[in-house]
């Protein structure tokens, strides 16, 4: 958010300076997204600074950002219908304390509150919290196994119309409506209720990103929502039936969960104006800036050793995020690009698809991924905001209403309804 | 001048409020608090303290300050809704990751464009521990100098690199490398509140730059802003840099036998048990009388002012505010707008910013 998703937005001639402080912009954003009737907005999020060498992280309009918890509650209450998701991270929060704030703003914003669940990859997010450094993988997800089952525990706690308030009786709560939890377990123990009412629909909605097999298991347990990065039809394929396939052994069907992939659209009238908004975006990358994102992505400390010009070296994994890496280095062998194209092509939407075309184009390329078992719907990724938004909303979403793709009006007042998941019954 | 806060309660801060004819659930809702918030906001009241019981919400008693909502996110929610009044909000160290907290009160500082401070309850295990954590996290909102942010474009620097602080603290139960990922606010940084009680009395002297006097004795109150006066000076704080406020329940009638009606009215709902918890001392009697009472108690010298814990709301809010507040006001006693947009400027305190360099 912010300036805009493009990695140099904030340099734009039209970009905002003060946009990441200014929180009438955020809501503003949200507005018009609302007025479109967009599912949701959704914030990413690291717990510091993203980039540990200040003369680069000087260059970045991401360095800094609101906490985006306090920023889903300020937005929820100037907004009446869009969805409200927010990343917040189970390695670096206990259950208690998360379950109980997006509860809150579930509540706040009567039914529109989703948390993207993160297990935190980055060494830097590691740093402010723990003297050991980056938890493995594997570690990482036992606790977000556990904390996604606290939370789904406390939030299924209160049963509708559990807290009467009869002034008159003196009673405050209903006992049969509330169901204590008791949980102890190898990261947690969780004794108690949550104080606030149950959701209007039924707890806040869960969204994930991990692709990992670790990742991808817990989404297809817990998650409604999974977000994703795909840069072609049949990555974006591999992924959807991958995910799809393993949601029956949790029990449930293939409509019970939504794959969004992200997509940076970058509209013109014409492909040639399309493509001129890009190329100015794209004049406005440092390479250094460039270069240095694409090592974050590839969980690497430095791409500086190499030439610039030549290929990505050889790589072991590691303990950060793995699919993505992969994504990148298979990008790089296809399509023979040096270091300084792939930093490029990165940094511009980071790492997330782009299309660059007319609104029909744009709709041709959403309506192929959508029709052909690539995606449920997408995260948009405007470049810039709020031009790159305002073209989206008033070009493309027209065409892909005039090809039923997508809705007048909201279908129902919280999130999940929006999104046709299946209520929630207690 | 006197300084004034209120400490918003749903249905009120006596114990039976919520059990008064009347009450309705509706209190709960944001749009009901929102309402008491611009009614204090009218008043050019200093703050509104946000309280905080978590996991305290018993079947059959209901806190006065436990709202539906977690405070430090209700917050955001608030501030969008007034443009000046301030707020303190109640978090526990205990609660909150150090990062994550420090990062929190700082994007609230932002978002309510400088009217932020936080209660603290040193809930951590040792006093050593939570000393650590409030000096870290102050150390945090000072990660950035006050002209760090430029934002200049042609250049492609979005800040100046040598006015950023990163932390590298490792202490002895911390380790934070920093620096905060927020940008400072109008008022530099979040000011610091926290109940003057036995248990905070050796803590205060720390950091905190707002004592809440919580006694039901309004002479024991005093006595403890002494002391903890006396302590600020031996550790060279000058106490004219913390402010003291007082807690007081102001029963408010057309006449002192009303005023006196309602106060043992509502008392006959109440066990003696939630009497003897209370947060404050009373105050009973018509908008001249309270007035009477705050203006000889801020005169004798140890409370900067008061927050207000009404007994019974929105109706003791707005009595509060409609006919106390203009009677201080005449006095001389209270402003009658606001001067500054920061709250550390309502209380008459220094902004707290990493200087320009």
């Amino acid at each position: 958010m912010a300036g805009g998703h493009h990695i140099a937005a904030w340099r734009h001639p039209e970009a905002y300076a003060r946009a990441g402080v200014d929180i009438h912009h955020f809501i503003s954003l949200t507005q018009i997204a609302e007025r479109a009737h967009m599912d949701m907005v959704f914030f990413e999020d690291a717990a510091a600074i993203r980039e540990r060498n200040p003369r680069l992280a000087s260059q970045a309009a991401r360095s800094t950002s609101f906490e985006p918890l306090s920023l889903l509650a300020a937005l929820a209450v100037n907004t009446s219908r869009i969805g409200l998701v927010a990343t917040a991270s189970t390695t670096y929060n206990e259950p208690y304390g998360l379950a109980r704030t997006f509860a809150s703003l579930d509540q706040l914003s009567g039914g529109r509150a989703g948390w993207n669940l993160v297990t935190s990859a980055s060494e830097l997010e590691a740093e402010n919290f723990v003297s050991s450094g980056l938890r493995p993988h594997a570690q990482r997800y036992a606790r977000a196994e556990e904390f996604a089952d606290v939370a789904l525990a406390l939030w299924n706690g209160v049963d509708a119309g559990a807290y009467i308030v009869d002034g008159v009786k003196g009673i405050y709560a209903d006992p049969t409506k509330l169901h204590p939890v008791n949980h102890d377990g190898a990261h947690f123990s969780v004794h108690g209720l949550l104080d606030s009412q149950r959701s209007p629909q039924g707890r806040p909605l869960m969204v994930q990103a991990g692709a990992s097999d670790a990742g991808m298991n817990l989404a297809a347990r817990t998650a409604d929502v999974v977000f994703s990065a795909a840069q072609t039809l049949a990555e974006a394929q591999a992924f959807y039936t991958e995910i799809k396939s393993r949601l029956a052994q949790f029990g449930r069907g293939p409509d019970d969960l939504k794959i969004m992939p992200g997509l940076s659209p970058i509209v013109g009238a014409t492909v040639r104006e399309a493509r001129a908004k890009y190329d100015a975006l794209q004049a406005l990358i440092p390479d250094e800036v460039g270069v240095a994102l694409l090592a974050s992505y590839l969980s690497i400390k430095s791409l500086t050793d190499h030439p610039l010009d030549g290929p990505l070296p050889d790589m072991p994994p590691n303990a950060g995020i793995q699919s993505r890496q992969q994504l990148i280095i298979d990008l790089g062998r296809r399509e023979n690009l040096s270091i300084r194209q792939l930093a490029r092509h990165f940094a511009g939407a980071r790492g997330h698809w782009q299309v660059i075309g007319t609104p029909s184009q744009i709709a041709d390329e959403m309506e192929s991924r959508f029709s052909s078992g690539g995606a449920d719907g997408f995260n948009i990724m405007p470049p810039l905001f709020p031009g790159g938004l305002e073209d989206f909303v008033t070009l493309v979403i027209p065409e892909l209403r005039r090809r039923g793709l997508f809705r007048i009006d909201y279908e129902g007042t919280t999130l999940r309804e929006n999104l046709g998941l299946r209520p929630l019954t207690r | 001048m006197m300084h004034l806060g209120l400490s918003l309660s749903p249905f009120g801060h006596h114990p039976a409020a919520w059990r008064q004819p009347g009450a309705m659930r509706q209190a709960l809702d944001f749009g009901q608090l929102a309402a008491q918030v611009q009614k204090a906001e009218e008043g050019a009241l200093d703050f509104v303290l946000l309280g905080d019981a978590p996991a305290r919400r018993p079947c059959v008693d209901l806190p006065p300050q436990t709202t539906p909502f977690e405070p430090t996110t209700l917050v955001a929610a608030l501030a969008t809704r007034v443009k000046k009044i301030g707020f303190v909000v109640t978090a526990g160290s205990a609660q909150h990751e150090l990062y994550n907290l420090a990062r929190r009160f700082a994007s609230l500082d932002l978002i309510s464009q400088g009217r932020i401070g936080w209660n603290l309850v040193a809930s951590g295990p040792t006093i050593s521990w939570n000393k650590e954590y409030v000096a870290v996290v102050t150390a945090l909102w000072g990660s950035w100098d006050a002209d760090a942010f430029v934002y200049d474009k042609s250049a492609g620097r979005f800040f100046e690199p040598n006015k950023m602080r990163v932390l590298e603290h490792r202490g002895e139960h911390f380790t934070v490398r920093g620096p905060l990922n927020v940008n400072p606010s109008s008022q530099g940084k979040p000011l610091i509140a926290q109940a003057l009680t036995a248990e905070t009395f050796d803590f205060v002297a720390h950091s905190t730059e707002l004592l809440l006097v919580t006694n039901a004795s309004q002479e024991a109150g005093r006595g403890m802003v002494i002391e903890a006066r006396q302590l600020l000076a031996s550790q060279g704080r000058d106490p004219a840099e913390v402010r003291s406020l007082a807690n007081v329940v102001p029963w408010i009638g057309a006449t002192r036998a009303e005023a006196w009606n309602r106060f043992h009215q509502i008392n006959e709902l109440s066990s003696q048990e939630s009497l003897e918890s209370r947060q404050g001392y009373d105050v009973i009697g018509t908008a001249t009388d309270i007035a009477d009472a705050l203006q000889e108690s801020f005169e004798r010298g140890e409370f900067d002012g008061f927050t207000i814990l009404p007994p019974i709301a929105p109706v003791d809010l707005h009595a509060f505010v409609d006919c106390v507040v203009p009677e201080l006001r005449r006095r001389g006693l209270f402003r009658a707008h606001y001067e500054g947009a920061a709250l550390r400027h309502h209380l008459s305190l220094k902004p707290s910013r990493r200087p320009a360099r």
